[in-house]
């Protein structure tokens, strides 16, 4: 028998944080080393229950463990939520296309993010200032509901902001009273001046509704469609193309994705629902 | 190709005995079905004219199957050598299709392509095509030309054999005894025959024609209310998607068994209202007419995109299965109706 596409890899949830009153981080240690590109993502198995799709938001350079962060949205991820650490779980994967760093090089890296969104862009966003000499700058927008909504605060707040080539400007749709930055949707502190948009790249993640609207400011901006890479949520099950679910178009969102240009999808209809 | 004759089919089939299970064709009702051959029963099957309702992925990708076992894998269960009788010709296109999603090389399905290399293809011409035939509008024919070991054809006095591969060459030299050599006569009235089903789903289909690839239609006619307005009958019996043979999607599930945890396969259809639904709600395909138009577009326009190949075989079979009025040829007839009219008025 050929291997078995179907076998998790057993892994075990070693550490569980709460990032925010709906995110949970958690560190996944599989029992084999696994590698993966930034923006790939695993089948998540937790057994007897079932199986969901996340994008890791760890550096791939540890291949000895990996964070994936979780947004209590629906079954699976409720149950998820409820685990403690020692938790076993399996992981498939990793599945898809990843970000085309190699396509980066030399170039402004424009990163938007809403909410769980954050969770890829992570793992990009630690790949890339890993070698940010590489990049002209990573320049980031992201938004979240409220203040405490935000994940990797620690980071986000403090370090992130201060590594050179790093430009980092935040958003909440609803301040509390100690917020001190901007209020309003993530779109509202995207400016066209922001990159140079000749020699950038946009990367958008995030809540399908923030991306629509993200995606039709930057192409706005004059930011060719080819030049705007979405990571799209879609039912991805089986990871390989071939149970169906995923599909936008010709498109598995498993096999050929999850990582779109908007050039390749923007033809087809309902993308964000 | 090279053809042997048989004048009965019991001797046949029961040199299968001993060396592999046979399915055969059962009339059940007004149906046909695949059986388990029992030599020893009085009628052991019924010649099916056209294609069983059952589709052939039955025997390659079954109804529900397992996945995986873990935390301890196990090795799945040997698959033994198996023989079906009176495939047809769209049948074995599904085959051709079906490889094309499991035995893709990147990511081969152990589970299909250990069944696919078991199973021993016995296929049959078809002759008087059903109601619903249509293969001829999708490239098909009424006789199959690769994809068997072994192909028979009925005639007045027996049956003409035709050897389609090593696999079948490798049997019929095993039981010689049952061979003879077919004589000019019954070949010259087997495509006798085969010209003449040809000619009647020529007939059948005569409405079927249209004005360019079903592919370019069904692009050009994207934004068609067609589909919302064909899709006014359906009931969601997923019954189309459940006999299609080309159909393959499926569902990953998780059971809790008492020593084990077992990850598990299963049908699945793209007409089911959450086929596509996201934790938190989201759904491209809410309305059933854009559940319909992803299913047609699956097959004519987005897999023939990608692996170069239709993925309707036109067997009919959707047409004969379902509980509503949905017919996928009067929606392809609808579609280039509409494509020649807004010709017209442009």
């Amino acid at each position: 028998m050929k291997p078995n596409l179907y076998q998790p890899i057993n892994s075990e949830i070693t550490d569980i944080t709460d990032e925010s009153p709906t995110i949970k981080s958690y560190v996944v240690v599989p029992a084999e080393p696994f590698k993966f590109q930034t923006g790939q993502f695993v089948e998540l198995t937790l057994p007897g229950e079932g199986e969901a799709p996340f994008t890791p938001s760890s550096s791939p350079a540890d291949t000895e463990k990996m964070e994936i962060s979780i947004m209590k949205a629906g079954r699976m991820t409720a149950l998820l939520h409820d685990c403690k650490a020692g938790q076993k779980v399996g992981i498939r994967g990793p599945y898809g296309n990843g970000y085309p760093i190699e396509d980066f090089l030399g170039k402004e890296v424009y990163i938007v993010g809403g909410g769980v969104g954050l969770a890829p862009i992570r793992s990009l966003f630690l790949t890339l200032v890993d070698r940010i000499k590489d990049f002209k700058s990573v320049v980031c927008r992201y938004g979240a509901r409220t203040p405490e909504d935000f994940i990797y605060k620690k980071a986000l707040f403090g370090p992130w902001q201060k590594i050179n080539g790093v430009d980092i400007k935040l958003t909440v749709d609803n301040a509390d009273g100690q917020w001190k930055g901007n209020v309003g949707v993530v779109t509202t502190i995207l400016e066209p001046d922001d990159v140079n948009i000749k020699n950038a790249v946009a990367v958008v993640c995030g809540p399908p509704i923030m991306m629509k609207f993200a995606t039709l400011k930057l192409l706005e901006f004059g930011f060719a469609a080819k030049d705007i890479y979405l990571s799209m949520e879609k039912n991805m099950s089986c990871g390989f193309g071939k149970c169906g679910h995923c599909m936008i178009g010709k498109y598995y969102v498993c096999k050929d994705g999850p990582v779109f240009t908007y050039e390749q999808i923007k033809e087809y209809p309902k993308i964000w629902d | 190709m090279e053809t042997v004759f048989i004048s009965e089919l019991k001797p046949f089939l029961d040199s299968f005995a001993g060396e592999m299970d046979l399915y055969v064709p059962k009339k059940t009702g007004q149906h046909f079905v695949f059986n388990r051959y029992d030599p020893a029963a009085e009628t052991g099957m019924d010649f099916n004219n056209i294609r069983v309702c059952m589709p052939v992925k039955e025997f390659l990708f079954p109804l529900r199957d397992l996945a995986a076992v873990f935390p301890e894998p196990v090795e799945p269960e040997e698959i033994k050598p198996f023989a079906v009788f009176g495939l047809k010709e769209c049948d074995l296109r599904s085959i051709d299709i079906l490889d094309k999603v499991f035995a893709e090389a990147e990511f081969e399905d152990a589970f299909y392509i250990a069944r696919r290399q078991k199973m021993f293809i016995v296929s049959s011409d078809c002759f008087e095509p059903g109601e619903s035939c249509f293969c001829n509008v999708i490239e098909g024919k009424a006789y199959p030309d690769h994809g068997f070991d072994l192909n028979v054809a009925r005639v007045t006095d027996g049956f003409v054999i035709e050897i389609g591969s090593r696999k079948g060459r490798e049997f019929v030299g095993k039981h010689s005894e049952l061979f003879t050599k077919p004589s000019d006569e019954v070949l010259a009235e087997r495509d006798r025959i085969r010209a003449e089903t040809l000619e009647q789903l020529e007939r059948n289909n005569a409405d079927m024609k249209f004005d360019m690839p079903i592919r370019d239609i069904m692009n050009k006619t994207y934004d068609s209310d067609v589909y919302d307005e064909e899709a006014k009958t359906c009931v969601e019996c997923q019954a189309c998607t459940r006999v299609c043979p080309t159909c393959h999607c499926f569902y990953l599930y998780d059971t809790k068994q008492k020593d084990y945890f077992a990850k598990m396969k299963m049908w699945d259809s793209c007409m089911r209202m959450a086929y596509a639904q996201v934790a938190g709600g989201a759904n491209p395909r809410k309305v059933l007419g854009d559940r319909l138009k992803h299913r047609l577009m699956h097959k004519f326009v987005y897999f023939l995109d990608r692996y170069g190949l239709q993925m309707c075989i036109g067997c009919g079979r959707c047409v004969d299965a379902e509980a509503g009025e949905v017919d996928i040829r009067a929606v392809l007839k609808k579609l280039n109706e509409e494509l020649k009219n807004t010709k017209v008025t442009k």
